[in-house]
């Protein structure tokens, strides 16, 4: 099964990656302390996991439907996104090495779902448990958005708007095995916006707000979602509107998960001050 | 478009000026405001490039760019509009909203010329599929295309090369390439691929099992559509029809020049008044699969059915979106017995009748339920297509040496062999090696991968045993490096084409097709993107050998050729001279402009 060894190798690497990262960042004595806290701590954000949870198995659920629904109202903006950013992923695709696609693929694969579940393990480490609700709510809201956007929106991305000898599929030429994971989670059309990017950007911006609790997370994460961000133009995958589609979504989607989780209002009062005050009382 | 936007304000101006001086000005002033105001200003050209993208691909979408970009230089705002491939024939075939689209003939084993009858014959104008999608008219080609049907050999001959050179003059379409049809196989637990057409509903049949073990023959493909829809008649679905093939038996069926009798035991062929006819015999004691006997009923069925899948209940008949070609070769068909059917053809020669007896043969008693108009969630949407045509047929009902099993949405579909078929039942048929033994295999299962190259991945770690999709030849280098993996090369007849909406203009000026035809470096990009696994072309019929000498590719196209500027590039300054020269203007800015678009 290609799909099984893909999934394994990915897992592995999550495990080890993981446990090194809660060593170097979280710490033994916060690690301790999460040994009994772990699960009060997770009931008490029951619900904002529960509703994650939710729109992730809808969003699994209802992907063909959606898609379908979507080819029926959506409008199609492939050729408006070529109109308006022309050849920006021929050019970064000019400089590409197999170095590079290899760092690159990593990095789109493997890089990227680490990214995304450590901070899970690092922010249910604080006493402070609202950056963790911040990151439940913040992931909700990306996968929700960004459902809406592919509903309404139907884009390809470079790679299958400007085909061989343009763009190249850089990614599943060289390492076609990934193509059994990405395929199984996501549909070609569904590129604006480039959740890679929103996602990311949404664990590099939470790790801004915590750069007292993990100061070299912040670094680390930055790296990584930047890395991240041009893997998914040099792989042929994203427009460069889809990552600043992308870009715009995480902010959205973290300043609105922080207000909530402050004020629990989405619209409520800018929470600039308070920001200030949690931070610096935790 | 600036044009547009400065042409209302300009309007409005003058309009606002007429007015404001109206009470002042003499009546002659404000007619001539009038004048100026009341023409439509010309504005630059736009085009749609409607295609598949690369992932299902690569060669068509290659194509696309390439003439967007040449199209863009020579003043024509064009654009490239992706679309997968349901949705590319639906908007294409069915809709036939479009400008200009680049795609492949869905004929992809050698046919008979006859086939460029439905496609250009100005009487299938209206209808959806392969049928004249170009909305082309033109009395002449009607009439090459009905004399060649009445005629044999050598003056049938005549005819098809001057159909093929009336249809390079006019171009309702670009013949662009042939290119080949590649498969990635493996050996170590089916052998016997056929070398020629290794997926082919035939190729298949005539595979051995090498591996004891082996009882599941498994393919690998990028295109979901047989997932999710199994109706044979679904234009937008289908692709060469290599599965709907074993699923559906046709009366005979075509094995290189020859015709093998298939669900027909015997066809004779007699002279009639006006045409000929076929006396078909059908095999005793065949059965659908869902074990309702096949009779002569059900031939006399398919023809009606194919000619009107509202069996006359729709004020206009509805005929199926494929096979209309073969479907309307036929008259007439008269039931003689439970086993014996006359089929007839009028002006139609005995060369071309029996190519008709190779479409898939349909049981009556689950298409007469399919009749009626289609609806959904029960109101009726659209009172012109049948609840036949869009059907998804889960599970369908045929006769052919595979029945449905089980499928998954996008994921997979598995098919098993049909306990009584008659190939496996034990009686003697004269059906020739290798295919008179029935499938070396009890299942064949599809699984759907996003590109081609992980179709081949799937086959190299040895979880399916080829790949059925087109592959770009980006992989070549990949199944070469491979052992356990052989490459089969087949030349395959499905042109890649640009077919021109001649319904809008200016793509109903034979001027502007042409023109746009020798934008495209056909041996270029030929070169470029296939790796030699192809080979430019002039006419349809390019790679049979009723190809028109006058139309061989000698390094050039000979009708209409490239417009080079000596480099291999597009001479623009030559491109721009030519749409001048056939009435179409440019203006202040380079831009190639049309009035009342």
């Amino acid at each position: 099964m290609g799909l099984l060894s893909v999934l394994t190798e990915v897992a592995i690497f999550i495990v080890s990656a993981c446990l090194v990262a809660s060593i170097a960042f979280i710490g033994p004595a916060r690690l301790l302390e999460l040994r009994s806290e772990a699960i009060p701590r997770l009931l008490d954000s029951k619900r904002l996991i529960a509703v994650l949870l939710v729109v992730l198995v809808t969003n699994g659920l209802i992907r063909d439907a959606t898609q379908n629904l979507s080819w029926v109202f959506g409008w199609n903006v492939t050729p408006l996104i070529r109109q308006i950013e022309g050849g920006v992923v021929i050019y970064i695709q000019s400089f590409a090495t197999p170095l590079l696609t290899a760092y690159f693929s990593y990095i789109y694969v493997f890089g990227y779902a680490f990214l995304l579940i450590f901070p899970f393990l690092a922010y249910l480490s604080l006493s402070d448990q609202t950056h963790f609700r911040s990151l439940v709510l913040a992931y909700t809201l990306n996968y929700g958005l960004g459902l809406l956007c592919y509903l309404l929106f139907i884009a390809y991305g470079p790679r299958n708007s400007f085909g061989p000898g343009l763009v190249e599929s850089l990614l599943f030429d060289t390492y076609p095995q990934f193509q059994f994971l990405t395929r199984s989670v996501n549909v070609p059309t569904n590129v604006f916006p480039s959740l890679h990017t929103s996602l990311s950007a949404t664990v590099a911006l939470l790790a801004f707000h915590t750069r007292r609790e993990y100061p070299i997370w912040l670094w680390v994460s930055t790296v990584l979602a930047v890395s991240v961000f041009i893997s998914t133009m040099y792989l042929g995958i994203h427009w460069l509107l889809d990552v600043l589609a992308g870009l715009v979504l995480a902010v959205v989607s973290v300043e609105g998960a922080r207000r909530y989780v402050k004020t629990g209002s989405f619209i409520g009062r800018s929470s600039t001050d308070s920001d200030e005050s949690a931070e610096v009382r935790s | 478009m600036p044009s547009v936007l400065s042409s209302t304000p300009t309007r409005r101006s003058l309009l606002a000026a007429g007015g404001a001086f109206g009470a002042l000005a003499s009546a002659g002033c404000v007619r001539q405001a009038r004048n100026i105001a009341g023409r439509d200003r010309p504005e630059q050209l736009s085009l749609d490039v409607k295609t598949i993208p690369g992932d299902a691909d690569p060669f068509g979408l290659a194509t696309a760019n390439r003439l967007v970009e040449a199209l863009k230089s020579v003043g024509v705002a064009a654009q490239l509009t992706p679309l997968e491939p349901e949705e590319f024939y639906r908007q294409v075939l069915i809709n036939h909203n479009f400008d200009i689209y680049v795609g492949q003939f869905p004929e992809q084993f050698e046919f008979d010329p006859d086939a460029l009858y439905p496609l250009l014959h100005s009487k299938f104008d209206t209808e959806p599929g392969w049928q004249n999608p170009f909305g082309f008219t033109n009395l002449e080609c009607n009439d090459l295309l009905e004399s060649q049907r009445t005629q044999t050999g050598g003056r049938r001959r005549e005819t098809v090369r001057d159909l093929q050179a009336h249809v390079a003059r006019t171009g309702p379409f670009v013949p662009i390439a042939l290119i080949d049809q590649l498969t990635a196989v493996r050996t170590d637990r089916f052998d016997g691929w056929d070398p020629v057409w290794p997926t082919a509903p035939l190729g298949l049949l005539g595979l051995e099992r090498v591996a004891d073990t082996a009882d599941t023959l498994r393919l690998s493909s990028t295109d979901q559509r047989i997932t999710v829809n199994r109706n044979p008649i679904a234009a937008e679905f289908r692709r060469h029809g290599a599965i709907i093939g074993l699923l559906y038996d046709p009366l005979t069926r075509r094995d290189g020049d020859e015709l093998i009798p298939w669900l027909a035991e015997s066809v004779d062929w007699e002279r009639s008044d006006d045409g000929v006819e076929a006396i078909v015999r059908v095999r005793p004691d065949l059965s659908w699969h869902d074990g309702t006997a096949i009779t002569a009923e059900d031939i006399a069925f398919t023809y009606r059915f194919l000619t009107d899948t509202s069996l006359g209940n729709a004020e206009d008949p509805i005929p199926t979106p494929k096979f209309r070609g073969r479907s309307s070769l036929v008259s007439e068909v008269v039931v003689e017995s439970d086993s014996t059917a006359t089929i007839s053809f009028e002006d139609v020669s005995r060369e071309i009748a029996p190519i008709a007896l190779t479409v898939p043969l349909l049981p009556e008693h689950i298409w007469t339920e399919k009749t009626g108009p289609a609806t959904i969630a029960g109101i009726e949407v659209n009172s012109e297509t049948t609840e036949a045509v869009v059907w998804n047929n889960p599970e369908p009902v045929g006769s052919g040496p595979l029945q449905f099993e089980s499928a998954t949405d996008g994921e997979r579909a598995a098919f098993e062999l049909f306990e009584d078929y008659f190939l496996v039942d034990g009686r003697d048929t004269e059906i020739p090696e290798p295919y008179a033994s029935g499938p070396a295999f009890d299942r064949l299962e599809i699984q759907l991968a996003g590109t081609d190259s992980s179709t081949i991945e799937i086959v190299s770690i040895g979880d399916a045993d080829a790949t059925l999709s087109t592959l770009g030849p980006g992989v070549i280098e990949r199944i070469n490096d491979e052992s356990a993996l052989n490459l089969i090369t087949s030349q395959s007849h499905a042109f890649y084409h640009l077919g021109f909406n001649t319904r809008r203009a200016p793509l109903g000026n034979p001027h502007f097709r042409r023109t746009v035809a020798q934008l495209i470096d056909k041996d270029a990009l030929v070169e470029d993107v296939t790796d030699g696994f192809g080979e430019p072309i002039a006419s349809p019929l390019a790679g049979t050998e009723w190809l028109a000498p006058s139309l061989e590719w000698d390094g050039r196209d000979p009708t209409v050729p490239f417009f080079d500027d000596g480099s291999g590039e597009l001479n623009v300054t030559m491109a721009r001279e030519q749409f001048t020269e056939h009435g179409f203007q440019y203006n202040d800015e380079d831009e190639l402009v049309v009035r009342n678009r």
